[in-house]
């Protein structure tokens, strides 16, 4: 039995009758009014995550430009012995993302309750999560955070440390909420495999140290997770980002942390379902293992701890717990869905997974010249490779003959477009994306100029993002229409792209990969 | 898009193959092929004379030969990265060609510095034959670089991405250009602690063997934001531990 259970914030309506949230605001208020080279304040913890304070690249929202309230400090920095070891240390992109942030979740949780236990709080008070999948009114952020004053011990009302100017919501109106649908939902937890070679995987991709940037992003921190924090975040009516819309200022927000509590109680979830975590030691022994830094993080003695994924790849092993681990009802496999379509069913008492392919992807489409997009959007063509999309075609031509019976039928191929190098200043900007007038997915920029910075850890290579189209070709297979020369890409932004803040996509292409399956 | 871990791996044991080979051609010199560490000189010192002896007994081409060898004992296994991103970049049937044409390109830089190299090491050994004074003087410039802002500016660079087309003459132009690029990044990151085992009178073997190590443990970083720093990037040093320990580990339970 844990000895912390963390519950959800919307318990009491979300209000500051919810003691959770009351004695998080206090501890926040505390943590808020230490200096930023102090390991246990507010401010020290956002730079863990992410900062803008030291970096070269202009942005379009500094620290120095944060309105207030909260009161940012920009000084005093610390030695630059303490932010090497420190700061700028989020993973993102990564299969280290759940892990880490599960680290940095415990870290603070741990701070915040010395305070509450210091201001005669409850000894085993926990973060709340924020799970705007729960449900009735649950997608709008819990309502003691758009308050701007709060009720101190005495019942006096002090500003709130919960409440912040620049979080503005998917409308850039401050009306704050999730905006669930088929761009931004629990999907992910669908999912199977941890990591591996396709795209769909759950947690991330195998890399070492991976601040921002790259390519292999993991199903759960695309969506739902850096889609509620764009939109939460949201941008002012100019475009540009609120706190949350960015990795170098997230933190600094306190919803931040409810949001993460509720990506560790998804991943949470998702194992006590039974997927299982990465055995690679790699993954075990953390970005150390690859010669990269260590994950540190401040105890609220001031010391560091040094963890390793392994050491938080089980809640047990931390002692705490969630009042609700309990996975969204399971539908029919992907794949099972798909054999449907191409007319084929499978028995009741039979379920179909995919087997992790090891064929490389193939490259079977790109378009000419890289893109601009600005206000209007873009529109590109994929021009098909007739010898790669032949293998395409004749794949979903096979798949009319599977032999339903097959103890292992082979799926037809899977099909990805790649959206490669994604660079911009502008984290916040929010765009669709379509493949033939076919709805293909939504493109999150969250770590976005960090990506884009050419001394950035990735030498400004920028986001990386991949689109499952595998739906739209077998639709377009099966309405006679999968016989092509080009696709044509339409990416039209949904928020707003200011002037000067235009993203650039160096190349735009579509991937095969061969399917396997176990019945 | 990342390849296959077979296709990894078969990158890696090509590319570290070809390598080894270059190594032991370079450490056994078999049939005398490496005439690059020669450094005789007449008792006559610097003149037209000795250049000229130097020269025959140190052709241009065989220098040259020497070099080339060098570079791809020291340089190749780097390569391996930007080739496996080539590789899942590419149509099926321009992967091999245009991995090939990458590595021209950036071999074709390391030997056009290399023909200013070898003037400068003839220069110099005709000056001072059999000194340690132009290694050591090499040595202070390379520690000087090493730690320089425009030294941490080459390495970022060499981490560029390149956008490779995928059809036709522009897809293995672009494969040449990025290869050049990433040359023109590592020469100029890697030019002073280069030039330093060839100018040595003895112990040139072992210097490049330190040399190979400091440069692909100095790729290995991830780029920083350039200033003056005292930092010895040691990270293939901190892999080979860590990957030690991972493996006895694993024994022990």
């Amino acid at each position: 039995m844990a000895t912390f259970t963390r519950k959800n914030a919307w318990n009491n309506d979300g209000t500051f009758a919810n003691t959770d949230l009351l004695w998080y605001a206090r501890a926040v208020g505390e943590m808020q009014s230490r200096s930023l080279n102090d390991e246990t304040s507010w401010w020290f913890f956002a730079a863990i995550h992410g900062q803008s304070l030291t970096k070269t690249r202009p942005q379009t929202f500094n620290w120095q430009e944060v309105p207030a309230p909260p009161n940012v400090p920009t000084t005093p920095l610390p030695t630059q012995a303490v932010m090497d070891k420190y700061w700028d240390q989020c993973q993102h992109a990564s299969w280290f993302f759940p892990p880490w942030h599960r680290g940095s979740l415990y870290a603070i949780e741990n701070i915040l309750r010395e305070i509450v236990k210091s201001l005669n709080g409850p000894a085993d008070w926990a973060l709340p999560y924020w799970n705007y999948f729960g449900g009735g009114n649950q997608d709008k952020m819990p309502p003691a955070f758009a308050q701007r004053t709060m009720p101190d011990k005495d019942g006096n009302e002090i500003p709130n440390p919960l409440f912040v100017t620049a979080r503005f919501g998917p409308n850039r109106d401050g009306n704050v909420f999730v905006p669930i649908g088929r761009n931004l939902n629990q999907e992910c937890q669908q999912r199977r495999d941890y990591t591996g070679l396709q795209p769909r995987f759950y947690g991330g991709g195998a890399t070492p140290f991976n601040h921002m940037g790259g390519g292999l992003t993991g199903a759960l921190e695309y969506n739902p997770h850096n889609g509620v924090h764009v939109f939460v975040g949201g941008q002012t009516p100019r475009g540009i980002g609120g706190l949350m819309s960015k990795s170098s200022t997230a933190a600094l927000d306190p919803i931040f942390y409810l949001h993460h509590c509720n990506i560790d109680r998804m991943w949470a979830a998702w194992n006590s379902a039974g997927n299982a975590n990465p055995s690679d030691a790699n993954w075990l022994s953390g970005p150390t293992a690859t010669g990269d830094r260590k994950f540190y993080m401040p105890k609220p003695d001031k010391t560091a701890w040094q963890f390793t994924p392994e050491m938080v790849n089980d809640l047990t092993r931390l002692d705490y717990t969630y009042d609700d681990l309990i996975l969204i009802p399971e539908f029919a496999s992907r794949e099972a869905m798909r054999l449907r379509k191409f007319g084929l069913s499978i028995p009741e008492s039979k379920s179909i997974t995919a087997m992790a392919s090891d064929e490389t992807p193939e490259l079977v489409g790109a378009n000419r010249n890289a893109i601009s997009v600005d206000a209007t959007g873009a529109r590109t063509t994929v021009k098909l490779d007739s010898g790669g999309w032949y293998t395409v075609t004749k794949s979903l031509l096979e798949a009319t003959n599977i032999d339903a019976a097959s103890s292992a039928p082979a799926l037809p191929d899977e099909v990805y477009l790649e959206l490669e190098g994604i660079k911009g200043n502008e984290d916040s900007i929010v765009c669709s994306v379509s493949v033939n007038q076919h709805y293909a997915g939504h493109l999150y920029l969250f770590g976005l100029s960090d990506a884009s910075d050419t001394d950035g850890q990735h030498g400004g290579g920028g986001l990386t993002i991949r689109f499952d189209i595998t739906d739209i070709v077998d639709e377009l297979h099966l309405t006679n229409a999968a016989d092509l020369n080009s696709l044509e890409v339409l990416i039209q932004p949904v928020n707003i792209i200011a002037e000067g803040n235009e993203l650039t996509i160096d190349r735009v292409s579509v991937y095969r990969q061969g399917s396997n399956t176990n019945v | 898009m990342r390849p296959s871990r077979k296709t990894r791996t078969s990158i890696n044991v090509i590319i570290v193959g070809i390598s080894i080979l270059a190594w032991v051609l370079l450490l056994f010199n078999p049939g005398n092929i490496m005439t690059v560490e020669h450094c005789h000189v007449s008792d006559a010192g610097p003149s037209a004379a000795s250049l000229q002896m130097l020269l025959d007994m140190n052709p241009v081409s065989s220098q040259l030969l020497g070099w080339g060898l060098m570079v791809v004992a020291m340089m190749l296994p780097k390569l391996t990265i930007p080739i496996k991103y080539i590789y899942a970049s590419s149509l099926k049937r321009n992967r091999f060609p245009s991995s090939l044409l990458f590595t021209f390109g950036y071999m074709a830089v390391w030997m056009a510095i290399g023909v200013v190299m070898i003037a400068v090491i003839s220069g110099l050994h005709l000056l001072m034959p059999g000194s340690y004074i132009p290694a050591v003087v090499t040595v202070i410039i390379a520690i000087i670089w090493q730690f320089s802002p425009v030294k941490q500016r080459c390495l970022n660079r060499g981490h560029d991405h390149w956008r490779l087309a995928a059809f036709g003459w522009p897809a293995h132009r672009d494969a040449l250009f990025f290869g050049v690029m990433h040359g023109v990044w590592c020469v100029g990151s890697g030019w002073a602690i280069m030039l330093f085992p060839m100018l040595l009178p003895a112990g040139h073997n072992l210097a490049m063997i330190l040399v190979t190590f400091i440069m692909l443990s100095e790729h290995l970083e991830h780029p920083r934001i350039p200033r003056w720093r005292i930092d010895f990037r040691a990270k293939l040093f901190r892999i080979v531990i860590a990957q030690t320990q991972i493996k006895l580990k694993r024994i022990q339970s």
